[in-house]
């Protein structure tokens, strides 16, 4: 019976295994975990006589008091045309091409200009390059979050980006594409220059336009029913003269499920028609309208734009995965699946919290009115929420409502591709403000202010009354501290968000020696990392290999005393029987 | 009668405007440019030449070594012959003695922007070291620069966002050249290329779990595949157990012959040792594979 020591040693070995469950043990210390390097609340460099109030080229611009304001240059450029400025304008805007804007002709002789041509081009940032291993030009939504996006940007000159030894994109190069503005009744000729590698076109959704121009082209940008769709370095142009105000929407209609999402859509504003009405063609970057219209300097202060966007990362990688279009195209149009998908990102003005503190704060005074245009751009339904203030929604999809009958409420909700005008007034009688502070607003569907799933993301920004702005435009806070909102290991979920607050000793920070466990485990649910998956597997098949020799040696010592075995079976079977 | 005339005038500029897309078919020459100094030369329409240098001549060249003239065409069209562009020079490569006097005549055929720019030129001749030509097509630009003395290559590339990475790439050599440039279209090889698998693992199997690349059946990810490779080695296992027992045990009766059962104890406690350290061993590895 030499088989009894290996039994022997068997059982004590798996004893072993088994043995330490009694013993006391004492859950792991907290750990700090180091929340790298923070990037200062602002970094973009401007001059600060960029966010005064000033007069350049006979234009007015409104004082801009965030950290990153228009360029005043650009403003100009956009008002009077790049046909009407000097040339030293033209070389102070962020690259403007010099055929960018051209207004000329009073044609009703009420002293500004009625035919308009806008020049777009098709730019990709954070797009794949044969060369390295990053993206180019580059265009961060939050610290370290690089999606690829295709935008209608205005028709710029020289370098895509900001300097040859920069991967950083030029300004005009930027999420969302550039609201565009025209004035009722205006001429206006929409030039699309396709600088993409992909068929594109524009859709002029809600603005009047005719579904024929007057040389019998196509003009309603939709490739099965008006005109076939512009290719790689083609141009058309779109001729309108809207005859209706209104926030209006203008968007690619090419395989328009990935294009749309991919950021060829902005908002279209027509202005009302006044005399001397030179209105602002293009707000890059959107946000405020630092020369607002006429007609809404009658009847408002300030003037915001607001455009929302959601982003499946998914969807954003197909760009920077290969560098063949037509390996590019098949991911996209043949083996993407929209109704799989799931948007893990939310956009304010083309950024995510905290980057929308830098640029897309509504700054306000006590006893203002302020226009805001919102345009919903995600996938799914958008619920803005306004803290300390109830503001009142005056048109619908452009269209004024009965003036009775507008509704003054706290959470405005607009279905996909919806436009509203809300009129915020910050006069402090408990209704329309709270009074004074930083109000944060916001999209109250909750992932929304996420950003993949960390929060608080997403498309989160402020109402901040200017009493509580500091002059490099950073917000006075009465909170905590911002600066793990800008690092890269926030949002890479590396940073346990209470560690610092609860106590000296971490309460709520991480258990030592499972930090990078966790790590794994949400990588895991997301079923991405392939080293992850790799080990899961390595482990299992070791397992099911043990229990298949456990099984075979069982199997072998029962072929062994297969006799006896049977003699039991025997038994037992003659004692049922006899039971009966 | 005001009234009538505006009509006209409308009527006009709505015509006009689907011309303005058919006039576009010539190539404009644009040479009325306005000198803003330092060689950066510009028009209203587009075109513009930057680091202009007819006459200063770059350290180490005592004379001009010859005026030699290139023509560069851009366009669609010539993404032709390099599978996997888009937009392409008509040649990639372009060969001058040092110190030469260059003219360069820049064409493009499309209906949009494209760049020739050039990278690396002595800094205090040449403004961020580029000499540059941009023009709107169909239209041409012409612009002078004078080259160094070393043999070099320089990266020549339109700057618009993709178009480089899509087959707009070349380089000018002087003299015997120098280091080449990834990516040149029919020149040289991408740093990164591309995956032309069955299918895209990256893109396929994070938009669709259930394709299975090649990548995804080496290493199965934890789907419907991963029971049945279990299965497999269950069954390894017990074919392993049923056959090798016999084996083993008449192994281990020669090897014990004669030993006293003490003996036998001591030997199974050192191999239990050893696996033990094995395995302490394998999990460590693992942990720090996970780590990583």
């Amino acid at each position: 019976m030499q088989t009894r020591p290996l039994v022997f040693l068997f059982g004590s070995a798996l004893l072993a295994v088994s043995s330490g469950a009694g013993a006391v043990t004492s859950p792991p210390p907290s750990a700090k975990v180091q929340i790298g390097e923070a990037e200062p609340f602002c970094n973009s460099g401007v001059p600060g006589e960029w966010r005064k109030a000033q007069t350049i080229e006979g234009v007015t611009i409104q004082e801009s008091r965030v950290c990153n304001p228009d360029n005043p240059a650009d403003v100009a450029a956009f008002v009077k045309g790049t046909n009407n400025i000097s040339m030293q304008t033209l070389m102070d805007t962020s690259n403007l091409a010099a055929d960018a804007i051209t207004k000329t002709n009073d044609m009703d002789g009420d002293g500004d200009p009625d035919h308009i041509i806008i020049k777009l081009e098709i730019m990709e940032v954070n797009g794949h390059s044969p060369d390295f291993a990053g993206v180019v030009p580059t265009f961060d939504i939050a610290p370290g979050i690089q999606p690829g996006f295709w935008v209608f940007a205005p028709k710029s000159r020289d370098m895509s980006t900001r300097s040859f030894a920069s991967v950083e994109a030029n300004p005009l190069l930027r999420m969302p594409s550039a609201p565009i503005r025209v004035e009722q009744g205006d001429v206006v000729w929409l030039v699309v220059e396709n600088t993409h590698y992909f068929p594109h076109s524009i859709h002029l959704h809600g603005v009047d336009h005719p579904y024929m121009d007057h040389g019998g082209e196509g003009n309603d940008g939709v490739g099965q029913t008006s005109q076939m769709d512009i290719m790689p370095g083609q141009s058309k142009t779109y001729v309108i003269r809207p005859r209706q105000p209104g926030t209006m929407y203008y968007h690619c209609h090419v395989q328009p499920h990935t294009h749309i999402p991919m950021g060829l859509a902005g908002m279209f504003i027509v202005e009302e028609n006044r005399p001397n009405n030179w209105v602002q063609t293009f707000n890059v970057g959107a946000g405020q309208v630092r020369h607002p219209s006429v007609a809404v300097s009658e009847k408002f202060n300030q003037e915001y734009d607001l455009h929302y966007q959601s982003v499946d990362k998914e969807l954003h990688k197909l760009p920077q995965s290969a560098n063949d279009p037509r390996l590019i195209a098949r991911a996209m149009n043949q083996e993407y699946d929209i109704t799989d998908a799931t948007d893990d990102y939310f956009l304010l003005n083309g950024r995510s919290f905290p980057y929308t503190l830098r640029e897309s704060l509504v700054t306000v005074n006590p006893n203002e009115k302020v226009k805001l245009r919102i345009l919903n751009g995600h996938t799914e339904t958008l619920a803005v929420h306004t803290h300390g203030h109830k503001a009142t929604e005056t048109h619908y999809d452009g269209v004024e409502q009965n003036p009775g009958a507008q509704v003054t409420r706290d959470v405005y909700m607009l279905a996909p591709a919806q436009r509203l005008d809300l009129s915020l007034n910050t006069t402090d009688d408990g209704l329309h403000s709270f009074g004074s502070g930083v109000w944060m607003f916001h999209d109250h569907v909750e992932k929304s202010f996420t950003t993949n799933g960390m929060g608080e993301g997403g498309s989160i920004s402020l109402i901040v009354y200017k009493s509580y702005l500091d002059e490099n435009g950073a917000p006075k806070t009465h909170g905590m501290d911002l600066k793990q909102y800008f690092t890269k290991e926030f949002w890479d979920r590396k940073i346990p968000v209470w560690q610092d607050w609860a106590d000296d000793w971490g309460s709520l920070a991480e258990p030592a020696g499972t930090q990078a466990a966790s790590v794994t485990t949400a990588a895991a649910v997301k079923s991405k990392s392939a080293a992850v998956t790799a080990t899961d597997n390595s482990s299992s098949p070791l397992g099911s290999l043990f229990n298949g020799l456990l099984f075979g040696i069982a199997g072998y010592v029962l072929y062994l005393y297969r006799e006896r075995v049977l003699a039991v079976i025997g038994q037992i079977a003659s004692q049922a029987k006899g039971k009966h | 009668m005001s009234k009538f005339k505006h009509f006209i005038v409308l009527g006009a500029f709505l015509g006009a405007s689907s011309a303005f897309a058919a006039e576009q078919r010539e190539i404009v020459e644009h040479k009325l440019l306005m000198d803003h100094g330092d060689g950066h030369l510009m028009d209203m329409d587009g075109g513009m030449v930057m680091g202009q240098n007819k006459d200063k001549l770059p350290g180490g060249c005592d004379k001009i070594s010859e005026d030699a003239e290139i023509t560069v065409r851009a366009g669609h069209k010539y993404s032709k012959n390099f599978p996997g562009t888009m937009f392409a020079f008509d040649k990639q490569e372009w060969r001058v003695k040092p110190c030469t006097r260059l003219t360069v005549h820049f064409i493009n055929e499309d209906n949009i922007r494209h760049q020739w720019m050039m990278h690396g030129l002595p800094k205090f001749l040449y403004d961020k070291g580029m000499f540059h030509l941009e023009v709107t097509g169909p239209g041409k630009i012409s612009g002078t620069l004078i080259l160094p003395r070393e043999d070099k290559t320089y990266l020549v590339h339109c700057d618009i966002a993709q178009h480089m990475e899509k087959g707009m790439k070349g380089q000018l050599v002087v003299g015997k050249g120098g280091a080449t440039f990834p990516s040149i279209p029919g020149l040289t090889d991408f740093a990164i290329p591309d995956n032309y698998g069955p299918t895209s693992q990256t893109a396929t199997a994070a938009v669709q779990p259930s394709a299975i690349s090649p990548k995804a059946a080496a290493q199965p990810a934890p789907s419907a595949s991963q029971p049945s490779s279990n299965t497999g080695t269950f069954i390894i296992g017990i074919v392993l157990g049923l056959f090798a027992t016999p084996f083993l045990i008449g192994h281990f009766k020669e090897r014990f012959k004669g030993m006293s059962s003490k003996d036998v104890a001591l030997y199974g406690a050192n191999i239990g040792k050893s696996l033990f350290d094995q395995a302490v061993h394998l999990v460590t590895s693992l942990y720090r594979n996970l780590r990583k």
